[in-house]
Parts: C-alpha cells; sequence; structure tokens
C-alpha cells in the first residue's frame, strides 16, 4: 500500500507537486531564519566572547562584584598554579586565556610633552607576544587592524579607530597610560600606539585598548596575577551547553578553594560564570528563544493555511477516485488514514528538500558569510559586520517538524469534508465522470 | 437456484426542496444467483436508485433488501462498507479508473486495499487481465487506451475479489455498438466461469440480446419482468 501512495504521489504531479513545493518553501524558510538567527546569535555571542566575558569566565568574586571600578588590587594571583588547575579540570574542548581587564586615563602628549589630548578608557590585556598565542586569531586581530600593525616589540598598543580618531592619535605616536596598580598605587607607563582595531562593536571601538598580558602585568605592578580567565569553546559547541560544562566545573571549584594556591588572598574567591551570566545575555536568549518560536509557529500556521486549501482542491480534484474508494467498501477513517499517509510523505519529501535548500544557504553564510558593511556597526550592538548563519540539528527539527505537521494537519482538516461524503449518490456522482 | 438478493415492498421516497419524490414504489423481486440480467426503463425511471440500494449505498424509505438473507436495513456505514468489500464489484459508465495507474495495477488495487501482498496475488491478477483481453496492454495507463479497453479493465477490477453480485450502471452508455457488444460478450463469458451474477442497468436495447431475464421500469414501478424460456426467448 504505502508503495502505492508513493507511486501516485510521483505520477500524480497535480496532486502532490504544489504541496511539495509549499512544505519546501516553508521549511527552507524555517531553517534560514533558524540558521541564520543562530549565526546572529553566535556571533554576537563570540565578539562578546572574544572581547569581554568569554564563554566561561573565571573570576575573583570581590573582583566580579566591583568590576566597573576596575578594581586591579582584586584580581587573582598565582596565575600558573590556576592556569594549570583550570586546564586540567575542565572540559578539555575549553581553551583558557588569562586576561586582564584594566580601565586607565589615557594622555596623549604634543611635541612638547604638553598633554594634548585625554581621556578615561577600558582595555584588556591579552597574550599578543608569545609565538604559541592564540589570542590572534581568536580576535582575528589581522582582519580587524585598519591601520598600522600588531604589536611585535614590548609596550605597545592596539587603539580602537574611533577612540583614536577622538584622541587624534596615528599609528607611530606614544601614549601614557594612567592607572591602578595591584597595591592600590599610582601606575604609569608609555606606549607606542602601533595599529589602529576596528570589532565593528561601537561600544568598543569607541574605548577600547589592547595591550600584551606581560606588558600590563609589569605596568600594574601584577606579576603572575591577572583578573580573569576566559575560557573559549570551539565554535561547533552550541551556547546552550555554556551552563552545563560550566556548573560541572562550579562544583569542582569547591575542592579548589579548600586547598587554595599560596598566592591567593584570604578573601580570594573565584567563581566560574558562564557568558549567559553575564551582559544581560540570559534576556537576549529567552528573547531569540521566542523569536524562533514565533517564526516557527508563523510558518506552520501560514503552511497549514496553504496546504489545507491545496488538500480541499485535492479532494475536489480526486472526487471520482474518493468516490471510487466508498464504493469499493473503504470506510471513510480509512480513506482519510490514506490522505493523512499520502500527506506524510509530501511534506516528508518537501521538508527533507527545504532542510537541504535552507541548510545550503545557512551554510554558505556560517562558512562564507554575507557582509552586512556598516550597517550594523551604528547600533552599538555586539554583531559583526559580517552576518553569519549556523547550521545546527535544531534548526533542522524545526523545519522538519512544522513541514509534517502542516501537511498532515491541513489535509486532516480538509479530510472533515471527506468524512462526511455520503455514498447516497455515488453512482450518479461517478456516473459525471 | 438460490436467491441472492431478495427485494421486498422497497419504497425510495427523495425529498427535494419543500416536495417528496417517490422514486420507487413498492418495488418486490428476487435475483437468483449468478443471474444475469439488467433493469431497462427511460431515464428517471429508478435504475440508477435500485442499484445504490443494492449496493448499500443508501437506504430504501420503506421495505427490506435481503443480501444472503442480511438485512441491510440492519446494518450501520461502517457494516455496508464491508458488506461492498466482501461481496459487490461496481462497474460505472465512465470507468472511473485511477488515471495514474496502470491497467494492471488498477485490477490489483482493490486487492491491496484488503491488505494482500502485491506478490502473493500478482498471478491472479495477470490471468483476470488476461481473460478480459488486455495482456498487451497491462502496463498501460487508462489514458492510452480506449474507451471498450477502459470498460475491460473496470469489469476486471469489479470481478478481481470473485464477488458473487456485480452492479453495472449503464456500462455500454459510452461505447459504440462493436465495444458494446465485445464488453457484454465478455460479461456473458464471465459470468458463466466465474459465476457471479451481474445486475445491469441500461437503456440500451443491445443488451437484451444477452440478458437471461430483463425487467422493465418506468416511474418506478415493475412494468414487466421476462425471463428467458428454454428457447432462449425473453418472455
Ligand atoms: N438524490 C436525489 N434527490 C432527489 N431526487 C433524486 C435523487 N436521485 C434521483 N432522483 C430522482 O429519482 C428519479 C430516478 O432517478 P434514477 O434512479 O437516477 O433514474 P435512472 O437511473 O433510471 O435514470 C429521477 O426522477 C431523479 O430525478
Ligand atoms: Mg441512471
Amino acid at each position: 500500500m504505502i508503495r502505492w501512495i508513493l507511486a501516485g504521489i510521483l505520477r500524480d504531479k497535480t496532486r502532490s507537486l504544489f504541496p511539495f513545493l509549499v512544505v519546501m518553501l516553508g521549511v527552507a524558510l524555517v531553517v534560514y531564519s533558524v540558521g541564520f538567527m543562530e549565526g546572529v546569535f553566535m556571533g554576537m555571542i563570540d565578539t562578546t566572547a572574544n572581547l569581554d566575558t568569554g564563554h566561561l569566565r573565571f573570576v575573583n568574586k570581590p573582583f566580579y562584584d566591583e568590576e566597573h571600578l576596575n578594581p586591579m588590587d582584586r584580581a587573582l594571583a598565582a596565575q600558573k598554579e590556576t592556569g594549570k588547575w583550570l586546564r586540567e579540570n575542565s572540559d578539555p574542548k575549553v581553551q583558557w586565556s588569562p586576561r586582564i581587564r584594566w580601565g586607565a586615563i589615557i594622555d596623549v602628549p604634543d611635541e612638547k610633552g604638553e598633554t594634548r589630548s585625554q581621556t578615561p578608557m577600558i582595555g584588556m590585556a591579552l597574550d599578543l607576544l608569545s609565538s604559541d598565542s592564540t589570542e590572534i586569531e581568536r580576535l582575528q586581530l589581522k582582519n580587524a587592524i585598519v591601520q598600522g600593525e600588531l604589536p611585535k616589540g614590548p609596550k605597545e598598543i592596539l587603539l580602537g579607530d574611533q577612540l583614536a580618531e577622538t584622541l587624534d592619535v596615528k599609528p607611530g605616536q606614544t601614549v601614557t597610560l594612567i592607572g591602578q596598580t595591584f597595591d592600590g598605587g599610582l601606575a604609569t607607563d608609555n606606549y607606542k600606539v602601533v595599529g589602529l582595531v576596528r570589532f565593528g562593536v561601537s561600544a568598543m571601538d569607541k574605548k577600547m585598548g589592547l595591550i600584551d598580558l606581560a606588558n600590563a602585568q609589569d605596568t600594574f605592578y601584577m606579576e603572575d596575577t591577572v583578573t580573569d580567565w576566559l575560557g573559549f569553546f570551539p565554535s561547533h559547541v552550541p551556547y546552550t551547553d555554556y551552563r552545563k560544562v560550566s556548573s560541572e566545573l562550579q562544583s569542582r571549584l569547591a575542592g579548589f578553594r579548600e586547598a587554595p594556591p599560596q598566592g591567593w588572598a584570604k578573601d580570594d574567591f573565584p567563581i566560574v560564570l558562564s557568558i549567559l551570566d553575564q551582559r544581560n545575555m540570559e534576556n537576549m536568549e529567552s528573547m531569540f528563544k521566542l523569536v524562533k518560536k514565533i517564526i516557527v509557529g508563523v510558518f506552520i500556521l501560514l503552511m497549514i493555511l496553504v496546504l489545507w486549501n491545496a488538500s480541499l482542491l485535492n479532494g475536489i480534484h480526486r472526487y471520482g477516485e474518493l468516490g471510487l474508494l466508498l464504493a469499493l467498501g473503504q470506510t471513510h477513517k480509512k480513506i482519510v488514514w490514506m490522505l493523512g499517509l499520502e500527506a506524510f510523505f509530501i511534506g516528508l519529501l518537501g521538508s527533507l528538500s527545504g532542510c537541504l535548500i535552507g541548510g545550503a544557504v545557512v551554510y554558505y553564510m556560517q562558512e562564507v558569510g554575507i557582509n552586512m558593511g556598516d550597517a550594523f556597526v551604528q547600533t552599538g550592538m555586539m554583531v559583526n559586520d559580517v552576518m553569519r548563519g549556523r547550521v545546527t540539528l535544531e534548526g533542522f527539527l524545526l523545519g522538519i517538524g512544522p513541514g509534517l505537521v502542516a501537511s498532515i494537519f491541513g489535509s486532516l482538516i480538509a479530510s472533515v469534508a471527506i468524512f462526511n461524503r455520503s455514498e447516497a449518490n455515488l453512482f450518479r456522482e461517478l456516473e459525471a465522470g | 437456484m438460490d436467491t441472492l438478493v431478495k427485494i421486498e415492498k422497497v419504497v425510495k421516497v427523495y425529498r427535494v426542496g419543500d416536495e417528496d419524490f417517490t422514486a420507487l414504489h413498492d418495488i418486490s423481486l428476487n435475483i437468483e444467483a449468478g443471474a444475469f440480467m439488467s433493469f431497462v426503463g427511460p431515464s428517471g425511471s429508478g435504475k440508477t436508485t435500485l442499484l445504490n440500494l443494492m449496493g448499500g449505498l443508501d437506504k430504501p424509505t420503506s421495505g427490506n433488501i435481503f443480501f444472503e438473507n442480511i438485512n441491510l436495513k440492519d446494518l450501520n456505514r461502517t457494516d455496508l462498507a464491508e458488506y461492498r468489500r466482501k461481496n459487490l464489484g461496481f462497474i460505472f459508465q465512465t470507468y472511473n479508473l485511477l488515471p495514474v495507474y496502470s491497467v494492471y495495477e488498477n485490477v490489483l488495487f482493490p486487492l491491496l486495499l484488503d491488505g494482500e501482498k502485491e506478490s502473493a496475488v500478482r498471478q491472479k491478477v495477470l490471468d483476470l487481465v488476461e481473460k478480459v483481453g488486455l495482456s498487451d496492454q497491462v502496463n498501460k495507463k487508462p489514458a492510452h487506451l480506449s474507451g471498450g479497453q477502459c470498460q475491460r479493465v473496470a469489469i476486471a477490477r469489479a470481478l478481481v475479489k470473485q464477488p458473487s453480485l456485480i452492479l453495472a450502471d449503464e456500462p455500454t452508455a459510452n461505447l459504440d455498438a462493436e465495444n458494446s457488444y465485445q464488453v457484454l460478450e465478455l460479461m456473458r463469458d464471465l459470468n458463466r466461469q466465474l459465476k457471479a451474477a451481474f445486475v445491469f442497468s441500461t437503456h440500451d436495447e443491445k443488451v437484451t440480446k444477452y440478458v437471461n431475464r430483463e425487467i422493465g421500469l418506468e416511474d418506478g414501478r415493475i412494468i414487466w419482468d421476462k425471463k428467458r424460456d428454454g428457447n432462449g426467448v425473453l418472455e
């Protein structure tokens, strides 16, 4: 019987082509939209993670509680020991980067050494100089440089391009950073601006500078001390896994706190956060989920409406055939079941094709990306210029499910008419041809 | 001969708008197993209505129809579907073949609906296709067949489950004389071979030559009932 139904679907294009196309298109759009949104959301997550929070963050609670003040004296010592513990105790997929989150006044002198311009700025110190550093690749710094080059030597700084514009500095000039040392004193140090970077995130590009971690430790008297350990997952790990890994690590951390490294202060109390615990990401996430649900819901509804109509037309187109089935002694229930099965197959074929098409577009966006230029830079959102998609299993499931549901549902609603069809006039109806 | 269908004081009233229209007045008759007979009469005389009632597609307003001692009145919609599936074959004026399926598949279809496996019934279907003379057309679609050939497919489909009663509403009405004769001859042969009763409705005089019994209908009443006598004359 199943072969019989499949043969009918494949041979009779009038009964199958239109619903097939509807399902295919609908599913392709769902898969595309979901993939696109996943891509945007993951892009947002990754940008925020790279420049700010990591996917996971290991941070001293006293620092975290006042982080808007950049309390360097609450940074966490024993960098080497801590790093070793993290690498040994967390999920092997996670890469850990020590960072120093610093704040300073940046002072640009004129030729005579007098202050020409000055502004508060924030910065991140990260490993820029060691040969095996993963940070340059992670932040795609080579792409982000709009002028100048990457730091190659000590006490060199990269500035956000908008910040440099405000301060009117160019690569080659020397600036002074005035900040706070680990023990609460005043830190001043000269840095040479070697390059200007743009991340496409205006909040960053307006305020941010990047220096090497070892240089920062020197400038701020923070030997073997960092403010943050940022953990990064490879991009194939979905953000939904972050929390789980984070809480696993959190539970092991208790043991580490019991026997802390010697360098830690008495009130040091490191904690593990996932990106979703920070920067309002959790709200973003639930909004993102809601929008996904709405999109899928709207598409299901639209598909059901269209397929319902298509099934009604199909019922008229095949009035004779269905009448014949009744005459041959098929119950109404069985006929509806057969039509449902037919719809299931059409829905399945349509959904799979739609997934292929939608998935191909998303895959292209994931691998190549579509450059949106400055369109997003102005919004201040943590979004990259390049829109990317993301192929996920969920995206496909969100496509296939609705395709099948809509197809079967549409056919079943239309079947009410068949259910109510009386046999009494079959002969006359079938005479009409 | 055993009685296959017993029609007892059947009245069929249709409600048309506010008025009742009596399509059949007090019809009583018996049909024997293996009969080969027709109802003749002008259009509107009630032939189709009578076949409808015998087919369990509609119910009489009053009176009873028995099929092998089962009163169709006692059957609900699902029982009636089963009654048709088990006992009846239908042949229509316009064939009603499924256009996307081949001759072979059209004949196979009722068996598939009964849950038969194709491999198990393949030979049976092919034999029947041969019996109706369409072996060369077995893989063709209905669109590539003549009207006569289509009606042969429909006959094979009606017979494939070996029903005891075939109801054929104006089976030759869409056929030219040549094809009508061939189809009638075929049905007569099959009636003799397979012992299925054939009941036609028709206003085609050509049918008269073939049937063993002819019942005249007019305005929903039987006006005569002729059986072929020992000399082969209808009386
Ligand atoms: N569903 C129906 N509703 C009302 N009148 C009907 C219906 N079916 C048949 N009739 C009427 O009953 C009479 C007999 O019809 P029918 O059995 O189709 O005649 P025949 O097949 O001999 O041409 C006709 O006058 C027809 O108009
Ligand atoms: Mg008629």
